[in-house]
């Protein structure tokens, strides 16, 4: 720890750019012959949020533990502004962490718990207690300091835990699907909070989740995650509107995937055949006969009117229907192209769906977006 | 349990007759510690508290009393040290050879005792412990430890792994993990077993038969002498005040169980 960061416990760092730079270089973790994690490289830059996306067994929190170090990395290293931390023990490390469960420790007050940090620090009393403040006030829970954990709602051992995890002003902090335990609405809530104390304490953020909702909301950079492999990283938005494969397209929202065949490359973009329908395609350079794999979101398909024409239309039915307050979701049965998804905004929407009801399908050129088949897809 | 359906008369029956059963023996001297003959009987004509007197007056019964007791301590400090340490490198280490090393513990509970004194008799009069305090508090000490490994094991199973990862991520030596997480967290265990051995140690004969003899003499071994050689009423007033002592250890563990289930 620095002699600035010593000074300034907890004070807010203005901006980007203050907190540590970590990256992962080839990092592999082999268990037997069971692969956890396969080779990772990635880099977060100083004070960003980073989440590890994926489903179960992908191997995420792995790749976390690694980071705290209570995991030995089979091959490769993990790298802090660049100094190699690959062989420090984790207690050497000190990255705050917030644990699944949170982990907090029962027979300590709340006080007592947050306190810990520096209490292994050899922190004088009259320095822990003002810090103890500090970070208790930072999650607001000042009142709560002479409560035991059990006595405690889960929303608000959650912060206790994050104050924790802070008090001791770690270099980074690490959450392993922290809100999991929480109900929807506290989730929500709770990810708000987090994504402030992230703007507010300026430091570095890696956090684990399989919730696409939380890494979208949450993230300066995403990380997806499959079967240990880094399948693609980058900011929220580029990952949901450029997925690189079907997996990262699936995994994160819905969509439809559309099979077909290049025609003619030229302007304005590919002219596809797909069954019996021709598709047009914007953005992608492609010679003609190779097999093209499209991901088209629900909510970029529109229904359109008697008059109204698109780059691609299809027609079908509707084959099934569900309301869900702010939007219709429907799947619509057409010849070519199979089931579609289409979501719908329930305001003004105009028609009301029922089952059977023919329909006309429209979208842009440039509304899907071709992408890869994933390597290990079987 | 509530709600299911009351137990049947037979079942009444054979609950209550083995709870007699285990009882009848024990509750037997209780009445003969109350005699007022001279030699081991029931009251014929009336109670007396004359050997309790007897026994409070007695230097050689008090004498055994005070080693018992002082054995007792030491054994169940070796115990529980030993003991404790023991299931944590277990706990820590989780690997199959660990669950070796944990049966390995229980040996001295498996293996007869007097299989156990005969060893111990050759071995100590190598190392020159026959008939002496430490060599029966080591003894004691020894084979007290399956009970300390057993329920700090278990109190073990019920710890979150991942308080010790937290304690550690925070900075923590595994030194103070040790002392502010771990050992607080399953102190109702250690203080549970180190309950169990000192009852051990308390009411151990056939090992202190082998190795001690004139210098040595536990309350246990006293008893014991006392029934071979006379009839004196005194050991009942003995085996009363024993029995009411390990009740009160006893309830003593059920506390120290109930507040930790809090």
């Amino acid at each position: 720890m620095s002699a600035a960061t010593r000074e300034a416990p907890l004070a807010p760092r203005a901006g980007k750019g203050t907190g540590h730079a970590l990256e992962l270089r080839a990092l592999s973790k082999r268990y037997g012959a069971f692969t956890a994690v396969d080779a990772v490289s990635l880099r977060v830059e100083r004070g960003q949020f980073l989440t590890l996306l994926g489903p179960s067994g992908s191997g995420k929190t792995t790749i976390l533990m690694a980071i705290a170090g209570f995991v030995a990395p089979s091959e490769g290293a993990v790298l802090l502004d660049g100094r190699d931390i690959t062989a420090l023990p984790p207690e050497r490390r000190a990255f705050g962490m917030v644990f699944q469960g949170y982990a907090l420790f029962p027979h300590m007050t709340v006080a007592e718990n947050v306190a810990f940090p520096l209490r292994v620090r050899r922190l004088s009393r009259a320095e822990r207690e003002a810090k103890v403040r500090a970070a208790l006030d930072l999650v607001q829970l000042d009142r709560f300091a002479d409560r035991r954990p059990a006595q405690l709602s889960g929303g608000q051992q959650q912060r206790v835990a994050l104050a924790r995890a802070l008090v001791f002003d770690p270099d980074l902090l690490l959450l392993d699907e922290p809100l999991s335990a929480l109900d929807k609405k506290l989730r929500a809530e709770l990810q708000e909070e987090l994504k402030a104390l992230h703007r507010r304490v300026g430091r570095t953020f890696v956090n684990v989740t399989h919730d696409q909702e939380e890494a979208l909301s949450l993230s300066d950079q995403v990380a997806i995650l499959n079967h240990g492999r880094l399948v693609q990283m980058g900011a929220p938005a580029a990952l949901y509107e450029r997925p690189r494969t079907r997996f990262v397209a699936d995994f994160l929202g819905t969509s439809n995937f559309l099979r077909g065949t290049v025609q003619e490359a030229g302007d304005p973009g590919l002219a596809l055949q797909a069954g019996g329908t021709r598709l047009l395609q914007a953005g992608a350079d492609l010679p003609p006969g190779s097999p093209v794999l499209l991901s088209l979101r629900p909510e970029k398909i529109a229904l359109l009117g008697e008059a109204e024409r698109a780059a691609n239309e299809v027609a079908g039915t509707i084959a099934a229907w569900a309301y869900l307050g702010a939007g219709y979701s429907l799947t619509v049965r057409t010849a070519d192209l199979g089931a579609l998804r289409v979501a719908l905004p329930a305001w003004r929407a105009p028609i009301a769906p029922s089952e059977g009801l023919p329909v006309r399908l429209g979208w842009a050129a440039d509304a899907a977006v071709p992408v890869l088949e994933d390597a290990d897809a079987a | 349990m509530n709600g299911g359906h009351p137990a049947g008369p037979l079942a009444r029956f054979l609950a209550w007759g083995t709870v007699f059963y285990l009882l009848l023996p024990i509750t037997i001297v209780i009445p003969v510690s109350l005699t007022d003959q001279r030699y081991l009987s029931l009251p014929q004509e009336g109670l007396s508290l004359q050997h309790y007197a007897r026994l409070l007056g007695s230097e050689a019964w008090l004498s055994a009393i005070g080693q018992s007791l002082w054995i007792a301590l030491g054994a169940t400090a070796v115990s529980v040290v030993a003991g404790t340490l023991c299931a944590i490198g277990c706990w820590r280490i989780g690997r199959r050879s660990s669950e070796l090393v944990r049966v390995l513990m229980l040996l001295p509970l498996i293996i007869p005792s007097i299989v156990y004194a005969i060893g111990l008799y050759r071995w100590f009069g190598w190392l020159d412990l026959l008939d002496r305090l430490l060599g029966v508090t080591l003894a004691h000490g020894v084979t007290g430890i399956p009970y300390v490994v057993i329920t700090v094991s278990t109190a073990l199973a019920a710890f979150d792994p991942r308080l010790e990862q937290a304690a550690r991520g925070m900075g923590a030596s595994l030194g103070q993990t040790l002392r502010w997480v771990i050992l607080p967290r399953i102190m109702p265990g250690i203080l549970s077993g180190a309950i169990f051995a000192f009852i051990h140690s308390w009411d151990e004969l056939v090992m202190v038969l082998f190795i001690a003899s004139r210098q040595v003499v536990t309350l246990p071994r006293k008893i014991w002498d006392g029934i071979n050689e006379n009839l004196d009423p005194t050991m009942a007033a003995v085996a009363v005040l024993l029995i009411l002592f390990t009740v009160l250890l006893l309830a003593l563990d059920g506390a120290v169980r109930s507040r930790a289930g809090r």
